[in-house]
């Protein structure tokens, strides 16, 4: 690891970030839904799913999505070629990538969150909930990021991502039944769990999620290890 | 560092002779031939993971500013020349605030060679660096071969240009089915002897003369007047009008004997170039020089070292 190389991209990215007009958008989305939902709350305040729906989408239209575009478009580009010398210096880009990732995220999450209420997200064990789920997303966009071959193909893969765990509290209006098996397994996702645990502080729904984000990680490492014997 | 040794093994279509060819560091080399032998040198080259082929094909950071991505690449390579002196160097002060996707094809050239030499690979290959760039740009790319001569990095150069072979290295080789081949290399010093013909018969039929070219079974009489410059190719010359080239069947000795007369010089061992036809003397940095000529293709002849005096004779420069 090679923290000048670390802060060349943060640096590099996060102007990129400011001139792409594609993952500028992104963040507004959370903020745009949470102001909408903050006047539909009146005085007693948003449910707790619906608040952990802005979270989930939040990590899904801003995390995930700008990690897997941001290595979308190198790989299309071919930007990266001639950069990359050793398997180190692959891990420099994703941990500048994944910084400036944070850093907006951090920003949206935030905003989003001092519009609807912030005060129920500020207790430990939920601010651990929330990173833990942020490396969740951030693990499946670097793994998507690294078998996508241009930016157009990113928004087929962003929908399941966003659908699947970025609206997961939704699934309770699809009028299933409430023990039927697509909502027994609803539950099982990371947001539900967080939801859970926000509402009953178990820790054990705690670790389902910290399962979930591992399970990711491998996610990446698959990917990671495939394209390094492709090319 | 020292020099390096490149070997290359036989192509997979077979075309590609078997080549080993040792890089001084202290000088350029360059390889001519066709593009179809090209691909495959390159391919050949890249089969070594450790050599990085210059060739303008990746992808630059286009939404961001000429400075942004210098100062990008000057931070990831670590490079020890300060990024003003960078920017100095290869002339890019000028357009520093422009975004990539603005700039002229020079312009983006000359970020391709600074992040080249920022990443200072050992040894450097080129492939047609110099190809649809104007002459400002080939200047500051003279300028970075010399930086890396200076810092003892050999560097190969690929062209299917015989002018940029001879404009940008010390030595040079032609590659063919047959092998690697030196070209003569033009010290001046050494001038051929030339084949003493009959003077009287030339002169005699000067005004009617016409040069034979034979292109297939027909033979192409051409007016001297239409001829942009004579080169030479495997001892043989070729007559370049434009975008065609002609075989004749004499060497270029002969051909300077009869065409002296015409306007026509010996610029350089391997061409005659017509004086009418010049456009205009190009001085490089390296102190070295080329003619343009004033045709649709606009080409750029080498000009000796030695012969400069003779041209600047004739049109009574100083």
């Amino acid at each position: 690891m090679n923290t000048q190389r670390i802060g060349a991209i943060f640096e590099k990215d996060l102007k990129d970030f400011m001139k792409n007009m594609m993952l500028l958008t992104m963040p507004i989305i959370p903020i745009i839904l949470s102001l909408i939902y903050s006047r539909l709350g009146g005085d007693e305040g948003l449910p707790v799913p619906m608040l952990y729906l802005i979270v989930g989408v939040a990590f899904s239209s801003v995390t995930a999505s700008s990690m897997m575009t941001m290595m979308a478009e190198e790989n299309e580009k071919k930007t990266l070629r001639g950069l990359m010398m050793s398997p180190a210096s692959f891990m420099d880009i994703i941990i500048g990538k994944s910084l400036v990732v944070g850093l907006m995220t951090l920003i949206a999450l935030t905003l989003s969150l001092l519009f609807i209420g912030i005060e129920p997200f500020l207790k430990i064990q939920v601010i651990i909930g929330l990173v833990l789920l942020f490396l969740f997303f951030l693990f499946l966009g670097i793994g998507i990021g690294l078998f996508t071959k241009s930016v157009a193909a990113t928004s087929a893969y962003l929908m399941p991502v966003m659908f699947l765990f970025g609206f997961t509290p939704m699934m309770g209006f699809l009028g299933l039944e409430e023990d039927s098996i697509v909502i027994k397994i609803a539950d099982l996702f990371p947001l539900m769990q967080l939801i859970n645990m926000h509402e009953t502080e178990s820790w054990m729904s705690m670790g389902v999620v910290a399962i979930w984000t591992l399970a990711a990680a491998i996610f990446t490492y698959i990917c990671f290890k495939k394209e390094r014997t492709d090319d | 560092m020292t020099g390096f040794i490149l070997n290359c093994e036989t192509g997979k279509s077979g075309t590609l002779p078997p080549i080993s060819l040792s890089l001084n560091e202290s000088s350029t080399t360059a390889i001519y031939s066709d593009t179809d032998m090209q691909a495959e040198l390159i391919d050949a080259i890249q089969q070594n993971r450790n050599i990085t082929v210059f060739n303008r094909k990746e992808g630059l950071y286009d939404r961001l500013t000429v400075m942004d991505n210098v100062t990008f690449y000057h931070k990831w390579f670590g490079c020890s020349v300060p990024l003003p002196e960078i920017l100095v160097s290869f002339e890019l002060q000028m357009c520093a605030k422009k975004p990539l996707k603005k700039c002229s094809q020079s312009e983006m050239s000359r970020v391709y060679y600074a992040k080249y030499f920022m990443m200072n690979p050992h040894p450097m290959v080129f492939q047609e660096p110099i190809h649809g760039v104007d002459i400002k740009t080939i200047n500051t790319f003279i300028n970075m071969l010399k930086k890396v001569a200076d810092n003892q990095t050999p560097a190969l150069i690929l062209v299917s240009n015989m002018e940029h072979a001879l404009l940008l290295s010390d030595i040079t080789y032609k590659l063919q089915e047959k092998g690697l081949q030196e070209m003569e290399v033009d010290t001046g010093e050494k001038d051929e002897i030339i084949p003493e013909t009959e003077p009287a018969s030339t002169l005699t039929t000067a005004k009617l003369f016409k040069i034979p070219a034979k292109i297939e079974d027909k033979v192409i009489l051409f007016d001297p007047m239409e001829i942009d410059y004579i080169e030479s190719q495997d001892g043989k010359a070729r007559i370049v009008i434009n975008h065609e080239s002609f075989s004749l069947d004499s060497t270029l000795a002969e051909i300077e004997k009869k065409l002296e007369v015409y306007g026509f010089y010996r610029c350089h061992r391997s061409y005659i170039v017509n004086l009418q036809k010049v456009r205009e003397i190009i001085t490089w940095s390296k102190n070295t020089y080329s003619l343009r000529m004033d045709n649709p293709a606009k080409s750029t002849i080498p000009l000796s070292r030695t012969k400069i005096q003779g041209i600047q004779d004739m049109f009574n420069l100083k």
